[in-house]
């Protein structure tokens, strides 16, 4: 095998390995697991770089093998899996340090690593899969390593939660399986393509085709929190930060929307899918999430309750985006991928910092949490605002470039969603902003940590700090070539066909 | 390189001084730096070559910056403005929050220069979010109720005006299929719906400028700022709107009387409404903010003037450039007035209620000042026989009595301003914003490029042998308030 084979194995096995390694070490081998496990984040960020390079550069990586008869297993490199898996391997780092801090001296620790690791494979997987089959394998393995990350508290209301998200995700998986199954019968082992496969279909498979479609998006869209599929996810909160920063950033709703997108670009075709109505369908679902999302998180007082509806929300920018059908909109979709990434886990690590070191849960105790912490503030402020879409900041970028596709769509309701979503987040964020920089602090603190004369561990602060650092980067510099706007106009010239 | 330089350095500058926010004991020397930080602006102003623009093409959507006429003129009332409003500010603030309000002054600066030397759409877009969202900052400052309230109110109707500004841009620009703010204007008159995106660039850009009905914020969040903070949003920031206007709708490109008439109908209800709502208000910040609308509302007036008739532009951008950068500075004065303390020797306290006087009677256009001058370049531009939609004939009309409201409403700052002076020494720094502010708009306005003369005549001397359409409304305005003021004292007081 030669290195373009193994390239997506190893960066793969990085992360499989730290699991196995990280399993059989002792609980008390601190030091040494977390060694282990920021080598291979490390080590993985710089395969997927390569990578990167590589399929910038127009090389192919990829490796192929049968498993069963008819059905192959395939990992393949293209620009779409190095957009996902570049922002999960960059994410994993980031969080690996930050759980590292936030995990300090409590008890389970080797369990929740190991399963951490695994959750990050899967992730890795989930990019590279190179046809629905491997998809749905690796779609599978993170339902079933992230269920010990969501009850790692093992308290009543943790148990409950994990109950909630596994009936969630198993049925969506099982749903998944049936329309993979059904499309198997119906034209054999499909690998992703650019423009799909049913280009020129025969005119009797139209009706099973927008069946199986629907199947599939119900199956996709329980991970993606599609409304009405969302249930699972606000209840979820209970997880530790950095399982929630995870879950609502990188490994969860984004394989969800990351699955919608390898079936409507490369299984069954932009164009075949907006000729079988599809897309106007999917896009209508897609807009009444984002604004149920945003109306429900103006009603919590938890502070990750309401991050979590957020995300809710902001997950179904990326649908929408593709169901603009043109290069612009579907950019916009594309790249909230990643900017949505990037700012969510932004604001569940700040949320993590108020929680883990002030003991603040609820938003009315915020008052007067900037002075105590202002880095984190910082942070939680440039990726509120992100959210709100203010330029010059990387959620502003996707609601441009969202806006300017619409409108060469000639679909000019969506304006309005994207106005009225923007509404709603400015409603929801700035009161947030509010109470911490300018509310006057009324009662001490709940539990507060002291660490010295920084805020907050350091591992707890840096992490929100670069990917803070990121998302004013990934707007204010999104015509530089490798800023997630560049890479995704790459994949559209190369894989989207438009 | 120079022009580039100084026009990176006109934002790198305030921004960069963020870092002095690091450490709560560099604080003084941060509030020091203030009055340095828009002195590359100023420079930019003063030396830029224009129209030589600086191209960014990784910020951003692609960003181009640089200055042309009137961008020059902006900036230098602008970065003019936050200088000597910052050496004031140096004088005016305890210690208390010091190192918030830096931080804030310096955001909210950064945006209000970055606009204006911006080109292309997405860097002015994002300028100006940030001279929004930081000046919330200003307005809470103090921390009491009534700011909280203010500043709620200001961020609700700013937030919708950005709403309303970003579908107007992204429908602007998807038409231009340009990110360049110069393309825009050309687009949005080829567009079979311009009245739609009209609406929304006015409405949007019509919040910060004070536009009757989208006004209700400003003379709450005004004048509960710090003083300094005051002046800039009254002088500087309100202007903002103003050049978005300017910039982005289609004027020169063609003649929408519609239009015309809209603008016309606005900036009267502005102009003599605002005024009238002023005259109820007994705290001299209130009724200078009251004044900026009423004054703003007279440039509607022009714009709506340029919207409907593309002919007439090139005379109407200079009247209104002119009569921007007059009240630009006139206010900030009156604001920087606010917070004097009065010498208790006579002789001085006369001299200051002088200094204090000048900037208000020029604001009501008294000969020999800047007020004097954008007042006739004003009624010049709106002669009547210029135009031909339906309101263009009361044009004279409402600017004279756009006059006399101004006048009055100038007679009640002065009585408020004396009811609620104290005595008092000042700090050193007061003194110097304060004089440097006066300094500007009585002298150094008429040093600025392109005010200098009109039609081969130095303003100065036009405004003296034009002197009586200048004086009347005055006259009038001042016998009211002496009738109004005797009427008052025989009913006693307590009428406020």
């Amino acid at each position: 095998m030669t290195a373009t084979a193994l390239l997506p194995v190893f960066a793969l096995m990085t992360s499989l390995t730290a699991a196995v390694i990280i399993f059989a070490l002792p609980e008390q081998k601190h030091r040494l697991r977390t060694f282990v496990n920021l080598t291979a984040a490390i080590l993985k960020l710089l395969l997927v770089g390569l990578m990167i390079r590589g399929v910038f550069q127009g090389k192919a990586y990829g490796i192929a093998f049968p498993m069963i008869p008819g059905v192959e297993f395939v990992l393949r490199a293209d620009a779409l899996a190095m957009l996902f898996a570049g922002l999960s391997a960059a994410l994993w780092l980031l969080t690996t340090v930050y759980s590292v801090g936030y995990l300090e001296n409590s008890p389970n620790r080797s369990r929740f690593f190991g399963f951490f690791s695994l959750c990050v494979a899967s992730t890795l997987g989930i990019a590279l899969a190179g046809n629905l089959f491997t998809f749905f394998l690796f779609y599978e393995m993170l339902t079933l390593s992230t269920y010990p990350l969501v009850v790692h508290r093992g308290t009543e209301q943790a148990l409950r939660a994990g109950r909630t998200y596994i009936i969630y995700t198993l049925a969506g998986g099982a749903v998944l399986l049936f329309g993979i199954a059904s499309l198997h019968v119906l034209s054999g082992d499909l690998p992703f393509r650019p423009g799909g496969h049913f280009a020129d279909m025969a005119p009797d498979l139209q009706m099973p085709l927008t069946i199986v479609f629907v199947v599939l998006i119900a199956g996709l869209g329980v991970k993606a929190a599609i409304v009405p599929l969302h249930g699972w996810l606000p209840v979820a909160m209970v997880a530790p930060a950095p399982v929630s920063a995870l879950l609502h950033a990188v490994a969860v709703v984004k394989a969800g929307a990351f699955g919608i997108v390898r079936v409507v670009f490369e299984i069954y075709g932009l164009e075949t899918a907006g000729a079988l109505g599809l897309l106007s369908g999917l896009a209508a679902i897609a807009a009444f999430t984002i604004l149920y999302g945003s109306v429900m998180a103006l009603y919590q007082s938890d502070l990750k309750r309401r991050l979590a509806f957020s995300t809710v929300s902001q997950v179904s920018y990326i649908i929408l985006g593709l169901c603009l059908a043109g290069p612009v909109g579907v950019a916009g979709g594309l790249v909230h991928l990643v900017h949505q990434g990037v700012m969510k886990i932004t604001l569940f690590f700040c949320a993590g910092n108020y929680a883990e070191t002030l003991g603040l849960h609820r938003i009315d105790e915020l008052d007067g949490a900037g002075r105590r912490m202002p880095g984190t503030s910082v942070a939680f402020t440039l990726a509120a605002f992100g959210m709100i879409g203010t330029p010059p900041l990387a959620g502003f970028i996707t609601k441009w470039t969202m806006g300017t596709g619409a409108l060469a769509a000639g679909m000019d309701w969506v304006i309005a969603v994207l106005v009225v979503s923007s509404l709603l987040n400015a409603a929801y964020f700035l009161p947030v902003l509010r109470r911490i920089w300018f509310g006057e602090q009324k009662d001490p603190w709940r539990e507060e940590r002291q660490w010295g004369r920084s805020e907050t561990s350091a591992w707890l602060l840096w992490p929100p700090l670069v990917t803070a650092g990121f998302l004013l980067l990934a707007g204010l510099l999104a015509s530089a070539p490798f800023s997630p706007l560049g890479w995704v106009e790459l994949i559209i010239t190369r894989e989207v066909n438009l | 390189m120079i022009t580039a330089s100084l026009l990176l350095m006109t934002v790198v500058l305030p921004l960069g001084s963020l870092l002095l926010a690091f450490r709560q004991r560099w604080q003084k020397v941060y509030l020091y730096s203030l009055p340095l930080l828009p002195v590359p602006a100023l420079l930019a102003g003063l030396n830029a070559e224009l129209q030589n623009w600086l191209e960014l093409p990784w910020l951003l959507l692609d960003g181009t910056w640089g200055l042309d006429d009137l961008r020059q003129s902006f900036l230098l009332l602008t970065s003019a403005l936050w200088a000597t409003a910052g050496i004031y500010a140096i004088g005016y603030l305890n210690t208390r929050k010091l190192r918030a309000f830096c931080v804030f002054w310096a955001l909210t600066l950064t945006g209000n220069l970055g606009l204006i030397i911006s080109v292309d759409l997405a860097s002015f877009y994002s300028f100006f979010a940030l001279m929004t969202f930081a000046a919330y900052g200003l307005v809470v400052h103090e921390g009491t109720a009534e700011a909280n309230r203010a500043g709620r109110v200001y961020l609700t109707i700013a937030v919708a005006g950005e709403m309303a500004l970003l579908t107007g841009l992204l429908m602007a620009a998807q038409h231009a299929d340009s990110i360049l703010l110069t393309e825009l204007p050309g687009a949005i008159a080829n567009y079979d719906r311009s009245w739609l995106i009209i609406g929304l660039l006015v409405s949007g850009f019509g919040v910060k400028a004070g536009l009757p009905f989208l006004h209700f914020w400003l003379p709450l969040a005004h004048p509960v700022a710090p003083t300094p903070a005051s002046a800039v949003l009254s002088g500087a920031m309100i202007k903002a709107g103003l050049l978005g206007w300017l910039v982005t709708l289609p004027i020169g490109e063609l003649s929408l009387p519609g239009w015309g008439n809209t603008l016309v109908v606005l900036g009267a209800t502005g102009a003599i409404g605002g005024a009238m709502l002023g005259m109820m208000h007994i705290r001299p910040k209130t009724i200078l903010a009251y004044s900026s609308i009423s004054q703003m509302g007279l440039i509607t007036l022009m714009v709506g003037a340029a919207m409907a008739n593309a002919a007439q532009t090139a005379t109407l951008l200079t009247a209104i450039t002119l009569y921007a950068l007059h009240h630009g500075l006139a206010k900030g004065c009156l604001f920087l007035s606010t917070a004097i303390k009065m010498p208790a020797e006579r002789r001085s306290r006369r001299l200051v209620w002088l200094l204090i006087g000048v900037p208000g009677l020029s604001l009501a256009g008294l000969p020999l000042t800047s007020g004097a001058a954008a007042k006739l370049a004003m009624k010049d531009a709106l002669k009547p026989e210029q135009y031909d939609f339906t309101l263009a004939e009361h044009l004279p009309l409402i600017m004279s009595a756009g006059a006399v409201a101004t006048m009055l409403l100038i007679w009640r700052f002065f009585w408020a301003l004396h009811q609620s002076v104290r005595t008092g020494p000042n700090h050193r720094c007061t003194w110097l914003g304060w004089l440097f502010a006066t300094g500007c708009s009585l002298v150094a306005v008429w040093f600025l490029p392109g005010v200098w003369t009109h039609s081969g005549q130095p303003w100065f001397v036009l405004t003296a042998s034009e002197g009586w359409s200048l004086i009347w409304p005055i006259l009038i305005a001042t016998a009211m308030s002496i009738g109004w003021w005797i009427a008052r004292g025989r009913k006693g007081s307590g009428v406020d």
